[in-house]
């Protein structure tokens, strides 16, 4: 026998041999398929929808176990269970319901387009589902670095067309604000609201004006205001504060874009220097004058830490103001030019500087700040996050009268501020009962309701009932999805994650679970934010259709059992 | 005092000490063993895990179990109960001693309507007996027990304060008023204060009363078969008279050993009242730790509370010995 029959003879024994092996493979059964949700209790809407959703991929041929778990729990097994072997439980975890809530600051794409999905937070970031896409990670670099903002808006297209055709989150809502405001104590042409957002915005509250006896906005909120400080992002209700008893050097405006405030200009000499002018005449709420002192402090006040060693030896910076650390992170060099000048030098060209930096970063007083930075840096333990000021002093348009964890914060008009408010003072009581908040909006004894985390249409309702009431509903620049967990199978495969995009009733869930208060969602970016949506092509749809995701299937090779159970291709 | 009174006394005393550690290590295995992670709500999701583990050992959480369960009885020893994960560098004491004012004016003000109307209702009825007043009396006081107190909340908050206008609907006092007050005394002397008590007050009472109402009633009658009521009445009394001095006097002893427990009760059962009223007590301190998964605040508010009930039964036990000779003497037989 020549050398060469029995090399052939060996590779159709080889051959032979891996027949069954492949065979076993294809055509393997689907195994089960976890999707966690939140309680029924916790929130009712998106348990809801998981258990509609669960019940439309059985249709599939899918076995699939709805796993509600309370929300501490949840956390546990979702974004701290990414990984085989190295999450807090064993199991990582397959596909969940999810939600990204709107906040002012997330009006700039920046933040949703490079750290839901960019490779590089995919281990402990905003990228727990294990998105891996190199092509995608340079758009989301390069709109990060482009200062043009025509150029960055076909970036930021082109990146939600990938993740739309990649099917990386299965989108369905952006919940509709319902906010209520009196149109007896404030005329109601007066009201702004915030794209994205909804009432309880910044220029609401400087503009909105008193038309009778009544001068003060008087609204609640159903938290405790655990803390309010200018370096500490303590949620939502404390942000409302600190937004307005501290300036920022620009502001995000009503459509979403940051407009120079506290800075009167802003000046990009190139693409890593800006020169920044403080208004004249500006004073702290203890009288004092604003100086670019104070403004280079602020960066000065986020950017500093101290050099800490973990377990293993290994030293990392820690940073006295976590929160605010990352925005200020880009800022290499500050450089104070006179009383009301300065200029910062970036490490990196950024197209998101004004909107995740300067119109974030809250001016603070350095004679106030820089005692208390100091003894922190000195103390091992402390973070910033520990420090309240009994009475804070910021510089904007409304000022500190009085405030009380679990009772209220009490504003009153900063005059002498620039813009000052057109009402005399602020008031955010805590009311933990929501029936109360309802009694005291149609009272009169609250006139401006803008937090309400039950029924959207309760709030509908009440409007119609009440005339000197009005309703506004803001496109939220929130949304509510699916998300996968990329990394292992079956959700690896597109096709598999379009199918069940596919299987999600959206115009069902907005009509019947969110009663039509809720805008259908196809991508990270919001209705709300029209600029960044003006894209030459619209986004792919996946329209409702049982079918249409079995054929969908079929096509990649999937098929089904005598039992119709799913097996992979 | 009796050697037997003594005795029983010390004996309740090492009972209740008893008590309380079996609660405090209830607490801390149960929150340590609940689900999920105690520090998930403060952990920002850019946290790295060298971030994350700065924080357990910020709050001592990374130690041991056992190690942490000594250092919390020491603690709890020298009456340091710890920071809050939620409220600013505070220490949980720092946020109690705030609340427990609240909770206390409430419970106290209720107690008192609930166990003066009680008990002058209890005395009209005994006195009353099978009339229309005692049998409607008696049908409303047990609906008023079975009424859930958030909804008895709810009816007249929807009545008084947002239909008619007549009482303020929520907290201590409106902001513009609140603020100036710098002492408790400045509060205690706010007419607006006591205005905003109201509403909470009734609610609490209406759901109070009928303890003491159904005892002082059942003691009455009890008491009004005695030969020395009888007595006073041949002596010539007035039928009032025999009534308040005779009667009543002696069915009030059980009464005020109620009373002692309702105030233990009350102040941990207050949580309801406070989260409708949005009262800033203990009980919605409570509520507000355990949503936001503080653990030690709401240890300590647990602690607290469990404190005071523990008490308010050790001073029942030791009024009932002192009241009642009975008791003494039954311990001292054990005893001997």
């Amino acid at each position: 026998m020549s050398k060469r029959l029995i090399r052939l003879s060996l590779m159709i024994t080889l051959l032979l041999l891996m027949l069954p092996a492949a065979a076993q493979d294809m055509g393997e059964l689907v195994p089960t398929i976890t999707v966690h949700s939140v309680t029924q209790a916790e929130r009712p809407i998106e348990y809801e929808t998981t258990r509609l959703v669960v019940e439309n991929m059985r249709e599939l041929g899918l076995d699939v176990e709805h796993r509600a778990i309370s929300l501490l729990q949840f956390f546990d097994e979702t974004w701290y269970s990414r990984v085989e072997g190295e999450g807090r439980v064993e199991q990582p975890f397959q596909m969940t319901a999810w939600r990204m809530v709107g906040r002012p600051e997330r009006s700039e794409p920046d933040e949703f387009t490079y750290n839901l999905f960019h490779s590089s937070v995919r281990d402990g970031g905003y990228n727990f589902i294990g998105y891996n896409n190199p092509d995608y990670d340079a758009l989301a670099e390069s709109q990060r670095v482009e200062t043009d903002i025509e150029t960055r808006r076909e970036i930021i297209c082109e990146a939600q067309h990938v993740i739309r055709n990649d099917m990386v989150n299965a989108y369905f809502v952006h919940p509709l604000t319902p906010q209520l405001v009196n149109t007896e104590v404030f005329n109601a042409d007066s009201v702004v609201t915030e794209a994205g957002i909804g009432v309880q915005n910044f220029w609401n509250w400087i503009n909105i004006e008193p038309v009778g006896d009544e001068r003060n906005i008087i609204t609640a909120t159903t938290s405790n205001l655990n803390v309010l400080n200018p370096l500490e992002i303590a949620g939502d209700s404390p942000s409302r504060v600190t937004e307005i008893v501290w300036d920022r050097l620009m502001r995000i405006n009503p459509d979403g874009f940051p407009e120079p405030w506290a800075a009167e200009s802003v000046v990009w000499e190139d693409d890593t220097h800006v020169l920044l002018t403080l208004r004249e005449g500006m004073t702290w709420h203890d009288g004092l004058p604003v100086t670019s002192a104070d403004a280079a402090y602020s960066f000065e006040a986020a950017l500093a830490g101290k050099m800490k060693t973990n377990d293993d030896g290994n030293e990392f910076f820690r940073a006295e103001a976590q929160d605010y650390y990352p925005f200020a992170r880009n800022v290499m060099d500050i450089e104070i030019i006179d009383d009301l000048s300065l200029r910062l030098t970036l490490e990196t060209p950024s197209g998101a500087f004004e909107t995740s930096t300067l119109s974030k970063l809250n001016l603070i007083p350095k004679h106030i700040w820089e005692p208390i930075m100091n003894d922190l840096i000195a103390d091992d333990g402390a973070d910033v996050d520990s420090i309240q000021e009994e009475i804070p002093i910021g510089s904007g348009p409304f000022k500190f009268v009085a405030y009380d964890v679990n009772e209220f914060a009490l504003l009153a008009s900063h005059t002498d501020h620039w813009a000052a408010p057109k009402a005399d003072g602020w008031l955010m009581n805590v009311l933990p009962n929501l029936e109360a908040m309802l009694g005291q909006i149609q009272s009169g004894e609250m006139n401006l309701l803008w937090e309400w985390p039950s029924d959207p249409a309760v709030l509908k309702e009440i409007a119609d009932n009440n005339e000197h009431l009005t309703l506004f509903t803001e496109t939220s620049i929130g949304f509510q999805y699916f998300a996968f967990n990329l990394r292992y199978a079956p959700f690896d495969d597109v096709t598999f994650r379009q199918a069940v995009a596919h299987v999600i009733p959206q115009q069902f869930i907005i009509d019947n679970l969110y009663s039509g208060i809720a805008a259908p969602a196809d991508s990270f970016v919001s209705a709300a934010l029209q600029y960044w949506r003006q894209c030459d092509a619209p986004l792919r749809s996946y329209d409702f259709s049982i079918d249409g995701a079995r054929e969908l299937l079929a096509s990649a090779g999937y098929s089904w059992d005598d039992d119709g159970r799913l097996l992979y291709p | 005092m009796s050697r037997g009174v003594v005795t029983y006394i010390v004996g309740r005393f090492l009972q209740s000490v008893m008590v309380l550690w079996i609660i405090v290590t209830l607490l801390f295995l149960l929150f340590r063993l609940a689900p999920g992670n105690p520090i998930a709500n403060y952990i920002d999701v850019n946290f790295t895990r060298e971030q994350e583990l700065n924080l357990l050992a910020r709050f001592g959480l990374d130690k041991p179990l056992h190690e942490q369960y000594i250092v919390y009885l020491v603690n709890l020893f020298k009456l340091d109960l710890g920071e809050t994960f939620s409220y600013a560098g505070r220490s949980v004491l720092d946020i109690l001693k705030e609340d427990l004012p609240n909770t206390i004016y409430l419970t106290l003000s209720s107690l008192l309507v609930a166990y003066g109307v009680g008990v002058l209702g209890g005395i009209a009825m005994a006195a009353l007996r099978g009339s229309l007043f005692e049998r409607v009396g008696t049908t409303f006081t047990l609906m008023t027990r079975a009424a859930p107190t958030f909804w008895v909340g709810m009816l007249l908050l929807t009545f008084f304060a947002f239909q008619w206008k007549l009482l303020p609907s929520s907290g201590i006092g409106p902001a513009l008023v609140r603020y100036r007050w710098e002492t408790e005394w400045d509060k205690l002397m706010s007419p607006v204060f006591w205005r905003h008590m109201i509403l909470p007050t009734f609610t609490l009472a209406v759901y109070l009363h009928g303890l003491p109402l159904l005892l002082m009633r059942s003691n009455m009658l009890e008491v009004l078969d005695q030969d020395y009521v009888t007595m006073s009445r041949l002596a010539g009394y007035s039928e009032w008279r025999v009534m308040i001095q005779t009667a009543a006097r002696n069915a009030m002893l059980p009464v005020l050993t109620a009373l002692t427990l309702g105030i233990g009760y009350s102040i941990g059962g207050n949580v309801v009242i406070e989260v409708v009223y949005s009262w800033p007590g203990l009980g919605r301190t409570l509520v507000d730790a355990v949503q936001e998964s503080d653990y030690p605040l709401a240890q300590g508010a647990f602690f607290l509370i469990a404190v005071i009930i523990v008490i308010m039964n050790f001073i029942a036990d030791i009024l009932y010995s002192l009241l009642d000779p009975r008791v003494g003497a039954s311990a001292q037989a054990q005893v001997s």
